[in-house]
């Protein structure tokens, strides 16, 4: 199971970014071998539509849990039309803290 | 100590952040912020003519309540309107429709269609939906 959590920074104790479509960089994170990876969001200067083309970029990489601060109401839609669960932490969390509980 | 204020539902987020008038310079501080469950009572009423009883409802508030949101929010806007300010979306005691809360991990989340009903960070199945 692959998850993506939107970051700030490159490495796992950064902050989790406050959204979706905006952020710097993609942690994606593999339950199986205990990997995270991290890569640039392509999308994040685009002046529309950043997030829906994160979300269609993240699909194909075939993500099932997305981690942010906040979506967008594009992404949601297309995140509940391909069954990807979303997840809103209420306050600031770092990456680590995500990882350590999945 | 007063009374915790109860939480809003809303339908949705607007998917833009506010207005600016044009052919005027926006002076920082003069801006009117309206926060998420007022953009939802206007929507409700006026857009999707609702009575503020069926609205109130939708809400989950008292329609009282309901229409003290709606007379805010048609100050602020009347009061942007004639002074020229812009208009900023923001901020608000709410809960948005068909999303999950973990009060454990202080989270907030979807579910999957055929998924269990439990918490992905500590698989709890203490979870509340909002609706």
């Amino acid at each position: 199971m692959k998850i993506v959590i939107a970051a700030n920074e490159n490495h796992v104790k950064s902050d989790v970014a406050a959204h979706f479509g905006r952020c710097d960089w993609f942690c994606i994170f593999d339950t199986e071998t205990k990997k995270a990876e991290f890569i640039a969001n392509p999308v994040r200067n685009n002046i529309e539509k950043a997030g829906l083309e994160a979300a269609n970029f993240l699909i194909n990489k075939g993500l099932s849990i997305a981690v942010a601060g906040r979506f967008g109401a594009k992404v949601v839609e297309i995140f509940r039309a391909n069954n990807v669960q979303m997840i809103v932490p209420e306050s600031q969390v770092t990456i680590n803290e995500i990882i350590k509980k999945m | 100590m007063a009374r915790i204020k109860k939480t809003r539902l809303i339908q949705m987020a607007p998917h833009f952040c506010g207005f600016i008038p044009q052919g005027l310079q926006c002076k920082g501080g003069t801006e009117v912020i309206i926060n998420f469950e007022e953009y939802e009572a206007l929507n409700l009423c006026d857009y999707e003519l609702l009575t503020q009883a069926e609205a109130a409802k939708m809400m989950k508030i008292s329609r009282p309540t309901f229409t003290r949101i709606y007379e805010s929010v048609r100050r602020k806007i009347a009061k942007a309107f004639i002074e020229g300010s812009c208009i900023r979306f923001e901020g608000g005691n709410f809960d948005i429709a068909q999303w999950y809360k973990c009060e454990h991990c202080k989270i907030s989340f979807t579910l999957v269609e055929n998924a269990p009903r439990v918490c992905p960070l500590c698989k709890n199945s203490l979870i509340t939906e909002n609706k």
